[in-house]
């Protein structure tokens, strides 16, 4: 690629591209609250007046009092007048509309969104509105597989909303057991197609990650509890806990998945095209099912204790069968 | 004059004028903004100018002024540029900010912020994010997007089950969305057949070699992405399995095809589940220990078997 061409400084188009979408909005929306304009365009409210002020000194030629766009600005609500040429913002660009609409068909496809009856809604306007010259033939050729909403979502959210401990009953997948326990459930949120509440565990008094379509029963108690903040959407989805021990393990190339699919650390590529990882547990129940399943293409390191606790529970199993 | 407050102009003053202007009527409108200096440097600050207005999406075309081409003029279409006009609900508009925002995708909340002033009212209330991120990149989902959008053919490296890296030359048919994975639909030319690519596993550049062959009629991209315990597919037979208590109200849960057959008095559960030969099914049921035993057909009960002798037990 050649050198681009030289450019005025990026906050220049930059802000000039947001006035290109903010102005449209205060015509369209004429009396809008400067604080509630901010927010909605990700602005602090002194860099939106900056830009209305430099609009105040536009206009079209000769630039005389009355070419100029009229910004009036009184206690805290903006109108904006003599810009009709502004009062529709610029088309999506091709990439802007491609990544709003999977974005939005993704999330129409996980279940119990409880927005996706208006974000289906929203996606047809857009298809419709924007038509093939932005979209091409995009809308026709994706498919959003749908899975089922897990029982419990809806009590949970309710259970967030109002502050209430639930009694939950739950299979673990690390020890492989199921258990009664009381939590304070404080955010509901799905990461890559499963639903999980992180909340706080009264028993463990520790904070837990659950995950919803593991909970077979949720009661209400009653109780209230005050949130302490826990974080959702984008966190790690391991709780790491002081009895975490390392377990090393070696995958054969058919085992790679495991890599992706559970946190590791420290990947490693061995000479003999085995991938050596790191997997924290405070648990090594799910770590012996691994093992059952992955047969020759796991290699357990460490901790020892493992490679007898594997054998011991495929005697176990293989006693099913004799 | 600040060169924000000259872009602004420029973009107004082209977009109120009936016909395309030449830099030299540019110049003399926009006396403040070109007029100073020599005619060269203005009008290098003005192909600046231009650049600057294009890279951000405005569409600035350049046509001859007179039938001997002598002279350049200057238009914005307004076709081209004014966003048409479409109406969202505050529910829809709000929906549309939480999709992009769960996706963390800047280019998909710079398209709804455009999209702000067809809508209703603004934005119900300030949301965060219910979905975190997921794990293709916002670069690879966009290029393919594109790729489909168009109908164009793609090369690109893609990690294997088998841990290599293989490249690939796909017609790109459609897109595909399943658990929260995204999965690309296409005519796959080094097998010579029509296949799946999980987008996260797609590794380095995508680079658009040409035009590709549309898809075949009737082409659905979700019938290629069918998947479950047994492998990748639409599935051959059944297996019966049973499983314990503890596991089987969520093991069986959500597998297409899945049937209680019955339930035993200790309250394990037997169900058949669809099944293709091959590895996938019987490392399904060993990952529930011994809370699950495969009872049919039984070239899936010996593999099971043999299996679990080779672990030593």
């Amino acid at each position: 690629m050649p050198d681009p061409p030289r450019r005025t400084p990026a906050k220049t188009s930059e802000r000039l591209r947001r006035m290109l979408v903010v102005v449209p909005y205060l015509i369209q929306h004429p009396g809008t609250a400067v604080a509630e304009a901010a927010g909605m365009f990700d602005l602090t409210e002194e860099e939106l007046l900056d830009d209305l002020g430099l609009l105040f000194v536009s206009g079209l030629p000769p630039y005389g009092p009355g070419d100029l766009v009229d910004v009036d600005i009184q206690e805290g609500r903006i109108w904006i007048s003599m810009a009709a040429y502004f009062s529709r913002p610029l088309r999506l660009t091709r990439s802007e509309a491609l990544a709003l609409f999977l974005r939005g068909t993704s999330l129409s496809a996980t279940p119990g969104v409880p927005e996706a009856p208006a974000l289906a809604s929203a996606l047809a306007k857009l298809a419709d509105g924007l038509g093939p010259e932005t979209l091409g033939e995009l809308p026709d050729r994706v498919a959003a597989a749908a899975t089922r909403e897990p029982e419990s979502l809806a009590i949970l959210r309710d259970a967030v909303e109002g502050r209430e401990r639930v009694r939950i009953e739950y299979h673990a997948a690390s020890s492989a057991e199921t258990s009664t326990r009381e939590i304070d459930p404080e955010v509901v949120f799905s990461a890559i197609g499963h639903w999980y509440v992180a909340a706080w565990d009264a028993g463990a008094d520790a904070e837990r990650l659950f995950r919803v379509d593991r909970i077979r029963s949720t009661e209400r108690t009653g109780e209230r509890f005050s949130p302490r903040g826990l974080e959702g959407a984008g966190r790690s989805l391991y709780t790491p806990t002081e009895r975490d021990v390392d377990v090393r393990l070696r995958l054969a190339p058919a085992a790679r998945w495991v890599a992706e699919y559970y946190e590791t650390v420290g990947d490693v590529q061995r000479d003999d095209g085995t991938l050596e990882i790191v997997v924290p547990a405070a648990r090594l129940e799910w770590l012996e099912r691994l093992a059952l399943r992955l047969g020759r293409d796991l290699e357990i390191v460490d901790p020892p204790e493992l490679r007898g606790r594997v054998r011991d529970l495929a005697a176990a199993t293989l006693a099913r069968y004799r | 004059m600040q060169p924000l407050e000259r872009l602004v102009n420029l973009v107004a003053l082209l977009l109120e004028s009936r016909t395309p202007l030449t830099f030299e009527q540019i110049r003399e409108k926009l006396a403040e903004a070109y007029a100073h200096g020599d005619v060269n440097s203005a009008k290098r600050m003005f192909e600046r100018d231009k650049d600057v207005l294009r890279d951000i999406g405005v569409p600035i075309e350049v046509t001859a002024t007179d039938v001997w081409d002598a002279e350049q003029g200057y238009a914005i279409v307004k076709d081209r540029y004014y966003l048409p006009e479409i109406r969202f609900t505050a529910e829809e508009i709000t929906a549309l900010a939480v999709a992009a925002r769960s996706g963390g995708d800047t280019a998909a909340e710079d398209a709804v912020r455009k999209l702000l002033s067809g809508a209703e009212e603004g934005i119900l209330a300030v949301i965060g994010a219910i979905a975190g991120p997921s794990d293709e990149s916002t670069a690879t989902l966009t290029a393919v997007g594109e790729a489909v959008a168009s109908a164009r053919r793609l090369m690109f490296g893609y990690r294997t089950a088998s841990g290599g890296t293989a490249e690939r030359t796909v017609d790109a048919f459609g897109l595909a969305v399943r658990g929260g994975h995204w999965y690309l639909v296409g005519f796959d030319h080094d097998r010579g057949e029509i296949r799946s690519f999980r987008l996260s596993r797609v590794s380095g550049s995508i680079r658009d070699v040409g035009e590709g062959n549309p898809p075949p009629e009737g082409f659905r991209a979700a019938d290629h992405v069918v998947a479950g315990p047994w492998g990748v597919g639409e599935p051959q037979s059944l297996a019966r399995v049973a499983l314990a208590p503890s596991v089987a109200w969520w093991a069986i849960e959500g597998i297409t095809g899945a049937d209680v057959v019955e339930t035993r008095a200790d309250g394990w559960v037997v169900a058949t589940i669809p099944w293709s030969p091959g590895e996938s099914l019987a490392g399904w049921i060993l990952s529930f220990g011994a809370d699950a035993e495969a009872l049919g057909p039984p070239e899936l009960r010996d593999d099971v078997i043999r299996r679990l002798e080779a672990l030593g037990a």
